[in-house]
């Protein structure tokens, strides 16, 4: 559908299709935003930006409602789940790319088999697991269960396979030792796979709200869409406070997509179009 | 000089079992603990009476057999939302593939700034679920929402009274368009790559023979992309059958209908249901012979697929 030049005309009409599509693609976003800045209780005030805009909406959910506190918990479950989620998955996709094993490929089969059972089965046996450990309430409980991702492995694999194994051998030669050879050279030129993982896997955990609901009932260690969800069943009416706390759940990912946008893009979408 | 003194003296393919697994080791514990032995407890937990008052199930169970899979089948909430979720799926995957596929085409015009555009329309699908329902839940608002005042200025009112997502009709529509928006940049990405990989002579040819721009687009481009549409109704069946984070956020299953005498939720989908009985009711034995239905269900639709996938493609 691509003509290499374009009149002005349908040059204008393709701007004006674009535009049209980004704003009702965006409409929610800009209205979260736009309400979060009303006076409290004037949400559905006719006018669209609010005629004096005011940040005591932010400044009562991050204070009088906990929302400072939640976002900490955010921080620190989903850096330290990405961390190592993204860990295991670098030391793992190596021997699946680059060594011969026992069971290699039937284990990888079988790994990957799992991607299509639904998430909702793991649900109830890991609220028990979780619960006959005494994590209940703990970060590891929502941070441990998901520190295998099947999908990082793959998208680890795929990329160190196309490392060249000259590269490893030449090292082990020099004298290094697997772990050596793992750190000094492997992880080194996966670096840009590796960004990309930890990304998504920060993202998954920053928004992986169900668990965090089911694994925590004591306010302090709420995480931000938890507190959201608690926020809405028991103040419902108070949306611009409401809103202000949806930008500072969305905030931290939005502001990371605009500036690693490739990775997001190419990371989420890799898997599907080698499929 | 080569490994650690653990793997001294061995052959050097017993020596990259013991590295590999070694490696392995932290990855295949944690999927062992958290992700394979859940799929055969479920099972077990399907098949024992779960006591609601305490949440230490392990073991000591008394075994009940199929009771719970006899009294899911056997319930006319849960039939309801396998039909919820297959009205969930028939709206969400026509009108994603759609949508997806209009804003690749728009982008794929070579244009000063397209990549801006892109960036905006995948920018949803990584946010959250949940707060994208909550914002969507205001602009649905009766009376005084935004959506239902831009209505009303072109003399649409029928939504005024309750909003969207209180009237039965328009709930579920409301839930899908909330999702399709947030949704539609994934799809967008594969359908781009795809229409990019399309040679343009193909194009050049068939303008020279005439072909009018839709022509074009069904003769070439639709067929041509038809691996990602396949693609798009395979993830989007199973997205279906997980759907929760955005019935949990904007309706919680609701709003009720009378059918036959029975108040169901016009969008109680599986996924919710799951949910609710395990977390609102804190039926764990239960909800776990319903996820292990979700499970089946998953199963045989990604083989339905397989098939038709071998078949046309």
């Amino acid at each position: 559908m691509s003509a290499g030049r374009r009149s002005g005309l349908s040059r204008i009409a393709l701007y004006a299709g674009l535009t049209l599509a980004a704003l009702v693609v965006l409409f929610p976003f800009f209205w979260m935003v736009v309400t979060a800045f009303k006076q409290p209780g004037q949400a559905f005030a006719p006018e669209v930006f609010p005629s004096t805009p005011t940040l005591d909406n932010f400044r009562r959910v991050l204070s009088d409602y906990g929302f400072a506190r939640y976002f900490v918990n955010s921080v620190i479950v989903a850096t330290s789940a990405a961390f190592l989620a993204t860990l295991f998955a670098t030391l793992a996709g190596y021997v699946f790319a680059k060594k011969e094993f026992i069971a290699r490929d039937k284990l990888f089969g079988f790994l990957l088999a799992s991607l299509m059972i639904p998430g909702m089965m793991f649900v109830v046996p890991q609220f028990a697991i979780i619960n006959k450990l005494g994590w209940m309430n703990t970060y590891r409980a929502m941070v441990v269960p998901h520190l295998a991702n099947v999908f990082g492995l793959f998208l680890m694999r795929q990329y160190m396979m196309t490392i060249p194994s000259e590269l490893l051998e030449a090292a082990r030669i020099d004298g290094a030792g697997e772990w050596q050879v793992f750190r000094t050279v492997m992880v080194p030129l996966s670096v840009p796979i590796i960004a990309t993982l930890f990304l998504l896997t920060f993202q998954f955990h920053w928004n992986n709200f169900l668990w965090q609901l089911i694994v925590t009932n004591v306010e302090r260690l709420y995480t931000v869409p938890v507190g959201l969800a608690m926020f809405k069943s028991a103040h419902e009416e108070l949306y611009t406070l409401k809103m202000a706390g949806s930008c500072i759940s969305v905030l931290p990912i939005a502001l990371i997509f605009f500036f690693a946008q490739r990775y997001f893009i190419e990371g989420m979408t890799m898997g599907a179009v080698k499929g | 000089m080569e490994g650690s003194p653990l793997t001294a003296g061995m052959t050097r393919a017993r020596r990259d079992n013991v590295t590999a697994y070694t490696f392995l080791a932290p990855f295949l514990i944690i999927f062992a603990v958290f992700l394979a032995f859940p799929v055969f407890y479920s099972l077990y937990l399907a098949l024992h009476k779960v006591p609601a008052d305490s949440f230490d199930i392990f073991g000591g169970l008394e075994f009940v057999g199929l009771s719970n899979f006899a009294r899911l089948f056997a319930d006319t909430k849960f039939w309801w939302s396998v039909l919820m979720t297959l009205y969930y799926a028939a709206l969400i995957i026509p009108s994603g593939i759609a949508i997806s596929l209009a804003l690749a085409l728009l982008l794929s015009n070579r244009l000063r700034g397209v990549t801006v555009y892109r960036s905006a329309f995948f920018m949803p699908y990584v946010l959250d679920m949940l707060v994208v329902g909550i914002v969507w839940t205001l602009i649905y608002s009766p009376h005084v929402g935004v959506l239902v005042r831009i209505l009303e200025t072109v003399g649409i009112t029928a939504f005024s009274e309750k909003g969207f997502l209180g009237m039965p009709q328009s709930a579920m529509p409301a839930v899908v368009f909330a999702n399709v928006l947030k949704g539609a940049g994934f799809g967008m990405i594969l359908y781009l790559s795809a229409i990019q990989n399309i040679p343009q002579s193909l194009y050049e040819a068939a303008e020279i023979d005439g072909a009018t721009g839709w022509q074009r687009f069904r003769q070439i481009t639709l067929p041509l992309v038809k691996p990602i549409t396949f693609f798009m109704v395979i993830i989007g069946t199973i997205s279906a059958l997980n759907a929760f984070a955005e019935v949990y956020a904007m309706t919680s299953g609701g709003p009720n209908v009378d059918v036959g005498g029975k108040a169901l939720g016009a969008t109680w989908v599986t996924g919710y249901y799951v949910f609710d009985a395990f977390y609102n009711q804190f039926r764990l034995g239960y909800a776990a012979a319903m996820s292990y239905v979700l499970l089946a269900l998953t199963l045989i639709v990604t083989v339905v697929n397989r098939r038709f996938l071998r078949a046309e493609v």
